[in-house]
């Protein structure tokens, strides 16, 4: 606060009441008690002149930390301290931005050694570390404490006013008028309350003395803010706690049901659309040149596990519970479950073939079969002949040795090795590989393979027809699956918070204090903010009065403080 | 306030410490939700090769090794001879190594334990849920957890005799 | 697509009936002076001709926006063309609600003039009506943009006030320390809006030549041993190239001015092709701007703040003060709600996070934090007047920097908003 009080004061004021130390203006009466009684500057009015809390003459340790984090000079501190240090994160990409890099070495070879001591100094996850965590902590801390140190004396303060001030508390007020009037005090008095209801004021009076008040809750707005920034920060916090948050980027397959880690939850993506603008929906000057997405959107069925869930040697039983068309800005909501629509690959993923088992030689077709490329049957049987597969290979190639290996399990490149047993075959079975893809079929030369295996003679052969028998998820979407039970309080306090703006600042709350006597009117007035609107309503007011005062006369000197 | 006002200001103050060390600990020290050295080892329930479903739990008072692996993995490949051999060398103490293989099918793994002569138990996790829970990105990766469920080491990577040996020997003794 | 062609010219209308109104305030103070007047009545005479020919130019605007929205199907404030022509009218309406309750004519020679330089930049980029790709289409799309604008908008309009505080009150004849710190300010504060003139004269001085300057670059990038990737990268210079992208070659070259070759090459840490373009963009805009400075300077010979001094004679300071700090107050909330409530609304409506510390949200909380210190300084600290005036200079440089300057330097999820 400005100025230091002296060590010893007398806080008992010329009315007679006793003031508690700190005290700016007289609990009462309002006299000033801490300056000059020729002082003529105004007025230092916040929290009507009372003592606030935090102020003791001899702190202990607890006060001290307590007057440390009361103080708005460390708030605004904090507040600044914490402005600057958000910006140090918006210097480079966060590492969250990031799904999978490894940021030890990704900053220096992106930005070079800047982004190596940008690294090194932790800002690549500036808003996670200890000190910037810390500096929201005491801005949380200092919005309750400061808070509580103001509110109450505020409160009390308002709550017990005074009709009658002291003459030296009206003419230092910012606004403030003395001027000769005619009639008695009390007369004046009775005839000033119609005009100052009709504006809006509660009056009350006491004999030659009114005061109007009007808009007082406007001065609850910065507690309310700070309540609900507490509220905010708080249900921000309660976030971490185990099961209230779940963030997961999963990836789902056309037509395939996957389970939902952690949750009871199975979801199944039955048809993923990419549309995009067509030419005529485009301004000329885009037509033909850029393609510009219209449409992302998942049909999406979530299903719940009733029994047998979590036992992977069972098939769960599931009971359809919800569905959705997701699209970006449209999640799928069940139970404080979101499924968002994060991302997508159009690339095909083979799911099964059903090949012919032909003779090659005559054209003759003995059946086919479904291949599925994963977990597929392990013999099948086409007319009289039996196929036992014996190896499969997701993305065939071959070792360092010269052996054949998978280079990865997703279906890329498949290959598998059946031994075929039947009429005219050898009776340890005829060996036999099959490349499912045509483009596969000619680069790994299916045919001289079998040839070399099944030897001269050979007149079996595995063949799609058409694309009948090609059973593929044409695309893959990604959905971002989250769970965030604190978020209705993350909203309340945003809630309170624009509740508390919208009180405060749209609303002002005005003081008209005034006093009749010896044929003269003294008055003073306060606002908290808009000096100019009350200057305009006191001048209005005066009108009606018959006293005629420019709204520039009213104003008593310049800035407080 | 009035003559509370002293506990009122204490507990204001404690209930700030507490909730922000909470804060800080959790946000600035917690991490990523990745197991870490001495941390608890995720549980997990999969299904085994043998056709049953198997879980961490089951070997609660035998040091484990948990190896994850996949058959198209080179590394992963190469040092399964040495895990077999340490099973076979340590199992006499209560060591258990257990194979999580990530993401392929039964006969895929099958086939693979049959041509490698893996006899140490196998399980398959095809979803990736322990991989999630165990924050695995490169394999192989292998735990070392001692006897009371805790990590001892994380290692990635190719694993060989000597070091796979002594990190045995290591959770053995603890 | 009449609609568009309609918007497109009662877009231009409002240009110039907000050139006109400048033009009118400044009639209406300027001449105050002027022989065989009454200032107060030539003031109000000439301030009501202004006003009515400002609030014509809003209404012609508001007829752009609205006729544009139905023509485009969409709210037009998806890129940042529209984005920047609706910040413009938000500015002048902040003004028309400020000048309202003050009825200061001197405000309108200082707001008018920032949403005509608004306007001016939004013709700097690309003007038709784009569909919105999926991530827009959403209601709050509407809500979170427009209440952002509006609330800048009366931070626009306390930067007015405070710089017209500024120039009220500072001593320019004192050689004091203080003082000529403030004179310094003052004068820098006048150059930057200078610089961003400079850059619009010539960005549509160039453009107005067709001049065009197109560089390639080939990027190699080893990812395993033996497997290079090769990628070309072109950029097209509107204005004539002193600095070359990093390590590029010239396809094909346009000279002007004299200028026959590249003079610079731009230093190795800016990376992207772009960044090169970007740094010749900053280089043409400050020698505009310094050469504008240099005549005006030759012209009135005295420091600009000096020069403008007398403009602003006879006006209550402390008016202005409480001007710049009720746009402030009215702003604030308005603010909070669309820019960061609305925000984090939508940002969990879409992504599933309210809050991702993306470079524009880290930036709209930098801008609510410096007006948060600015309300407690001025309400706890008393710090009134020039103190205030300078923080509301200062806090409309940062929205200015969380609109434009984030996009230019830094990238991230709302790049979509299209720079330039």
């Amino acid at each position: 606060m400005s100025g230091n009080p002296p060590l010893i004061v007398n806080t008992k004021c010329e009315c007679g009441h006793q003031n508690p130390v700190g005290t700016v203006l007289c609990e009462a009466c309002g006299n000033p008690l801490l300056d000059g009684a020729d002082s003529a500057r105004p007025l230092e009015m916040r929290y009507d002149g009372k003592a606030r809390r935090s102020q003791k003459t001899n702190p202990g340790v607890i006060d001290r930390v307590w007057n440390f984090f009361s103080s708005v000079k460390i708030a605004i501190y904090l507040i600044v301290l914490t402005l600057l240090g958000s910006t140090l994160g918006t210097v480079f990409p966060q590492e969250s931005t990031f799904l999978h890099i490894d940021p030890s070495t990704y900053y220096k070879q992106r930005y070079g050694t800047a982004g190596d001591i940008y690294y090194r100094l932790g800002l690549s996850h500036t808003y996670e570390s200890w000190w910037f965590i810390t500096l929201l902590v005491m801005i949380g801390a200092s919005l309750v404490i400061c808070s509580l140190d103001r509110v109450l004396p505020l409160y009390k303060a308002l709550s017990r006013q005074q009709i009658r001030k002291h003459r030296r508390f009206l003419t230092r007020q910012r606004v403030a008028l003395a001027t000769k009037v005619a009639e008695g005090p009390e007369d004046w008095v009775s005839k000033a309350v119609q005009p100052l209801k009709k504006q809006g004021y509660r009056v009350m009076t006491d004999g030659g003395a009114l005061l109007a008040e009007k808009h007082r809750f406007s001065r609850w707005g910065p507690y309310i803010i700070h309540i609900g920034l507490i509220i905010f920060l708080l249900a921000v916090l309660a976030r971490g706690l185990p099961g209230l948050h779940m963030d997961q980027h999963l990836a789902f397959p056309q037509g395939e049901i996957v389970h939902i880690p952690d949750t009871s939850y199975y979801l199944v993506n039955e048809r993923f659309t990419v549309e995009f603008y067509k030419d005529e929906e485009m301004p000329e000057e885009f037509r033909g040149k850029k393609v510009l997405p219209k449409l992302y959107e998942t049909k999406a069925v979530l299903y719940e596990c009733t029994a047998d869930c979590g036992d992977p040697s069972r098939e769960p039983k599931l009971a359809k519970v919800a569905s959705h068309a997701i699209q970006v800005n449209d999640p799928l909501s069940y139970k404080g479950m979101k499924a968002y629509q994060f991302d997508y690959d159009l690339t095909p993923v083979l799911r099964s073939v059903t090949p012919k088992l032909v003779n090659s030689a005559t054209g003759e077709s003995y059946g086919s079969f479904k291949l599925e490329m994963k977990n597929p049957q392990r013999s099948f049987t086409a007319g009289p002949y039996t196929l036992e597969l014996k190896e499969k290979y997701m993305e065939f190639g071959l070792s360092e040795e010269g052996k054949p290996i998978s280079k990865s399990p997703y279906p890329n490149e498949p290959a598998f090795f059946f031994l075929i047993k039947g009429p005219k075959l050898p009776a340890g079975g005829e060996p036999y590989f099959y490349f499912p893809k045509q483009n596969d079929k000619a680069e790994f030369q299916q045919d001289a393979i079998n040839d070399k295996l099944g030897g001269q003679g050979r007149f079996l052969e595995l063949e799609v027809g058409d694309m009948s028998g090609v059973d593929v998820s044409e695309s893959t979407s990604y959905l971002n699956v989250r769970v965030d039970r604190a978020m209705p309080f993350v909203w309340v306090g945003a809630g309170i918070v624009m509740l508390g703006l919208v009180l405060g600042f749209y609303w002002q709350h005005r003081r008209i204090w005034l006093t009749v006597g010896e044929g003269e009117l003294t008055l003073g007035a306060h606002t908290n903010k808009n000096w100019y609107g009350l200057r305009r309503e006191v001048s209005s007011f005066l009108k009606k009065m018959d006293i005629n005062a420019d709204e520039k006369s009213l104003e008593n000197g310049g800035d407080p403080a | 306030m009035g003559k509370a006002r002293r506990p009122v200001q204490i507990m204001i103050l404690v209930l700030i410490v507490l909730l922000g060390g909470y804060a800080v600990g959790t946000t600035a020290f917690g991490g990523d939700g990745k197991p870490k050295e001495g941390g608890r080892a995720p549980s997990f329930e999969l299904l085994g090769l043998d056709g049953k479903t198997h879980s961490l739990d089951e070997y609660q008072g035998r040091p484990v090794v948990l190896n994850f692996w996949g058959s198209w993995c080179a590394p992963c490949v190469k040092e399964m001879p040495a895990l077999e051999a340490q099973w076979e060398k340590w199992k006499a103490h209560g060591v258990i190594v257990v194979g999580i293989n990530v993401g392929e099918d039964q006969m895929t793994v099958q086939n693979f334990v049959n041509g490698v002569g893996v006899s140490f138990p196998v399980l398959m996790d095809q979803d990736r849920e322990a991989v999630r829970s165990y924050g695995i990105s490169p394999l192989p990766t292998t735990f070392f957890i001692t006897a009371k469920g805790t990590i001892d080491t994380i290692h990635i990577g190719q694993l060989d005799l000597g070091t796979l040996d002594a990190q045995i020997g290591k959770l053995v003794n603890r | 697509m009449s609609l568009l062609d309609f918007s497109n010219d009662v877009f231009i209308a409002a240009f110039f009936l907000y050139s006109a109104a400048f033009m009118l305030f400044t009639i209406a103070i300027m001449g105050r002076r002027w022989s065989g007047r009454e200032p107060e009545e030539h003031s109000a005479r000439w301030g009501r001709a202004a006003f009515i020919a400002s609030s014509l130019g809003l209404l012609c605007h508001l007829a752009y926006f609205f006729t544009r929205w139905a023509g485009g199907g969409h709210i037009p404030v998806s890129n940042m063309y529209e984005f920047m022509t609706f910040l413009s009218m938000m500015v002048m309406v902040a003004f028309t609600v400020i000048f309202s309750i003050y009825r200061k004519i001197l405000l309108g020679l200082f707001s008018v003039p920032i949403s005509i330089i608004v306007m001016a930049y939004a013709a700097v980029f690309p003007q038709e009506v784009q569909p919105l790709i999926p991530s827009l289409r959403s209601i709050y799309l509407n809500i979170h943009v427009t209440l952002a604008a509006f609330g800048e908008s009366f931070f626009a309009v306390a930067f007015a006030a405070g710089l017209m505080y500024l120039l009220r009150t500072v001593n320019f004849n004192s050689s004091s320390k203080s003082d000529k710190r403030q004179q310094r300010g003052v004068e820098f504060t006048l150059f930057i809006i200078i610089v961003i003139i400079g850059f619009l004269a010539s960005v549509f001085a160039f453009r107005g030549a067709g001049y065009e300057t197109v560089f390639i670059r080939s990027n190699v990038t080893v990812d395993n041993p033996g497997q290079k990737d090769s990628t070309i990268e072109k950029v097209s210079y509107k204005m004539p190239p002193i600095v070359a992208p990093y390590h590029s070659e010239i396809e094909s070259f346009q000279s002007i001015l004299g200028i026959k070759k590249p003079l610079f090459e731009a230093p190795f840490w800016m990376k992207g092709v772009n960044a090169g373009r970007k740094l010749n963009t900053v280089i043409w805009s400050l020698l505009t701007g310094a050469v504008l400075y240099g005549v005006l300077r030759l012209l009135v010979r005295k420091p600009l703040g000096r020069a403008l001094q007398p403009v602003l004679d006879g006006i209550d300071e402390g008016d202005l003060d409480e001007i710049t700090y009720r746009a402030i107050a009215i702003g604030f909330p308005i603010f909070t709600l669309g820019a960061l409530i609305f925000a984090m609304i939508w940002a969990q409506v879409a992504w599933g996070r309210f809050w991702g510390w993306d470079p524009k949200e880290v930036w709209a909380l930098v801008t609510w934090l410096f007006y948060s210190a600015y309300l407690h300084l001025r309400l706890a600290r008393g710090w009134q007047g020039r103190r205030s005036a300078w923080l509301a200079v200062l806090g409309f440089l940062i929205v200015m920097f969380t609109l434009v300057g984030v996009n230019l330097v830094i990238a991230g999820l709302h790049s979509y908003a299209g720079t330039d």
